[in-house]
């Protein structure tokens, strides 16, 4: 499995990992898009945030957020600069 | 700007080429992807389509000439968004260099979807877009070219080691359909 650019959190992601690919086969791609995960993936996000921070890669990503908004940039994330026109759906 | 294009033909069928994607890294072939972060994830209530959005940490040696233009530091971020629609079978990323995105910009997409002959097999098309910034007015050329051969050995290795992630993944994948058939045949004998 790959590690985390936060050494920190790669026990954390690899847990997430886990998780995420299981769902991933056995859930989602037969049909049932219920999210799961989603506590794993808390903690793990945070811990990465950290890291990010730190290294300045925050600055660099919400610069390519605005700049090159790809399709489909829905993240689910409230903090996001929301770089689509789409209604959010509550 | 440069642009490259390839495809290729997997033969495995779309559900296990997407699920094996998500553990690409590491290969033994491609030793320069460092890390892989997913910093967000979302699925569509409505399309079921699943958005991932990854931050990798690339560190690879490049020649003196392009150090003295990039800088010293050999680690590079990349972003990339992905878009998976289960119903259509389609798994398409795209990818934007976050590090030195003045200088150079290197945007990628690749497509993974059912072969339209076989549906046993998975089609992949790759396309990348390579171009210097105007800060790189005298070198730019020479840079381009660079990024151009460093991404087609790239793009190479990255589907080499790709194949053996498949393979790798097929064999764990029918393991544990073994174990649980082997499972529901035990039960069977233990409730007769």
């Amino acid at each position: 499995m790959s590690s985390s650019v936060g050494a920190d959190c790669t026990e954390l992601k690899q847990k997430y990992d886990n998780c995420f690919n299981k769902w991933y086969s056995e859930k989602f791609l037969k049909g049932d898009t219920t999210p799961e995960c989603e506590d794993l993936f808390k903690d793990y996000r945070a811990c990465v945030m950290v890291t990010l921070k730190e290294k300045g890669i925050d600055k660099l990503l919400d610069e390519s957020r605005k700049e090159a908004p790809f399709p489909s940039t829905s993240f689910g994330d409230n903090n996001n600069n929301d770089n689509n026109n789409q209604p959010k759906k509550s | 700007m440069k642009i490259f294009e390839t495809g290729h033909d997997y033969s495995y069928e779309w559900s296990l080429v997407s699920a094996a994607h998500w553990c690409k890294y590491p290969n033994e072939k491609a030793t320069h992807v460092k890390c892989v972060d997913v910093l967000n994830q979302h699925v569509d209530p409505e399309t079921g389509v699943l958005t991932m959005e990854r931050l990798f940490t690339v560190k690879q040696n490049v020649p003196t000439f392009i150090l003295k233009i990039l800088g010293s530091d050999t680690t590079h971020y990349v972003r990339e968004v992905s878009t998976i629609d289960p119903r259509t079978k389609t798994l398409t990323m795209r990818s934007l260099n976050l590090t030195m995105s003045n200088l150079l910009t290197v945007e990628e997409t690749i497509q993974y979807k059912v072969h339209p002959d076989d549906s046993t097999k998975t089609q992949f098309t790759q396309q990348a877009a390579i171009s210097a910034g105007s800060s790189v007015v005298r070198w730019g050329n020479l840079l381009e070219d660079f990024t151009l051969k460093r991404f087609q050995q790239n793009a190479a290795t990255g589907r080499e080691g790709f194949h053996k992630v498949l393979e790798r993944f097929v064999v764990m994948a029918e393991a544990g359909h073994q174990q649980q058939q082997k499972a529901v045949r035990s039960d069977g004998q233990n409730n007769n």
